[in-house]
């Protein structure tokens, strides 16, 4: 592109094709946040399970608080690797629901230590209603379909006893966050074909 | 009856920057040079115009290490590409 100009239909047909491209570069990379809280979650969800499963230790329950360092590392890994260069309203409202929704869960975990909460089951809920959220806002079905399959998962540690109940939170997370996740960046690779 | 067309805007790499920051909140120096394919020259010199005529907000800032310019739309710069586009319209006809 240079410093000359154009004529009118040119003219408009350079606004339509910067305004598409634009928007398209921008859904680029939505998948990561979703891939790296859905792994962590997952696979710290078998480490408190083998270890409580093995010792009968409840104090490993603290290995926990692993998911929000490891997660944010991973989210500041990420975010370095394929730093963001714009950021439309889409982006901000995205950022503002997880926001909440983050500093929620971490409320809820707080209030865990002084009663007694169905922890598990708030926790689905939660990131079950950010990710239908975020399909919402980005109006993507397979984003918006495994949030409320998460959200309706979150009953699930109500009928399943004893530490089983980490094991199938676990798995959840692989449905809700994992799957739409690796939708998501496939569907952006494709436009890059 | 033809309206003038502005002469800032009615330059391919002005207009091409101007749609960039209509589509998003912000963008920095790179996305609109990747998506422009503009040398950083030119594209640092209309975007001192743009910015001197009051239609874009310029930052600087720093990103690590490495210096990061963002620039965003301001209300004049929405005002006058939405009459450049009618403008455009009177000429091709459209809504007449």
């Amino acid at each position: 592109m240079e410093e000359k100009n154009l004529n009118e239909k040119e003219s408009l047909e350079l606004i339509s094709q910067m305004i598409r491209n634009s928007r398209h570069k921008l859904e680029d990379g939505n998948g990561m946040p979703f891939l790296v809280w859905g792994y962590t979650t997952f696979f710290i969800s078998l480490l408190v399970y083998y270890f409580i499963h093995k010792t009968g230790d409840y104090h490993y329950h603290w290995l926990w608080f692993l998911i929000p360092v490891i997660g944010s590392i991973g989210m500041y890994i990420t975010k370095k690797d394929g730093a963001k260069h714009a950021c439309n309203y889409v982006d901000r409202i995205i950022g503002n629901i997880w926001t909440v929704i983050g500093i929620a869960a971490f409320l809820i975990s707080l209030s865990a230590f002084c009663v007694r909460l169905p922890i598990l089951s708030f926790m689905i809920l939660l990131m079950g209603m950010g990710t239908a959220l975020t399909g919402l806002v980005i109006k993507f079905k397979p984003v918006i379909i495994t949030g409320f399959i998460g959200m309706a998962c979150s009953v699930v540690p109500f009928v399943i006893n004893g530490n089983e109940q980490i094991i199938v939170f676990g798995v959840i997370y692989l449905i809700m966050m994992v799957i739409p996740g690796h939708i998501l960046n496939y569907q952006s690779r494709r436009r890059h074909v | 009856m033809f309206k003038e067309l502005n002469p800032l805007l009615h330059s391919e790499l002005r207009l091409g920057i101007m749609s960039i920051l209509l589509s998003v909140e912000e963008a920095d120096f790179v996305f609109i040079r990747e998506k422009t394919g503009a040398t950083a020259g030119n594209i640092s010199v209309q975007i001192e115009k743009l910015s001197e005529a009051g239609y874009i907000e310029v930052q600087k800032g720093f990103a690590g290490k490495r210096t990061r310019t963002v620039c965003n739309i301001t209300k004049k710069g929405v005002d006058a590409f939405e009459e450049y586009v009618e403008a455009l319209k009177s000429y091709l006809d459209i809504n007449r």
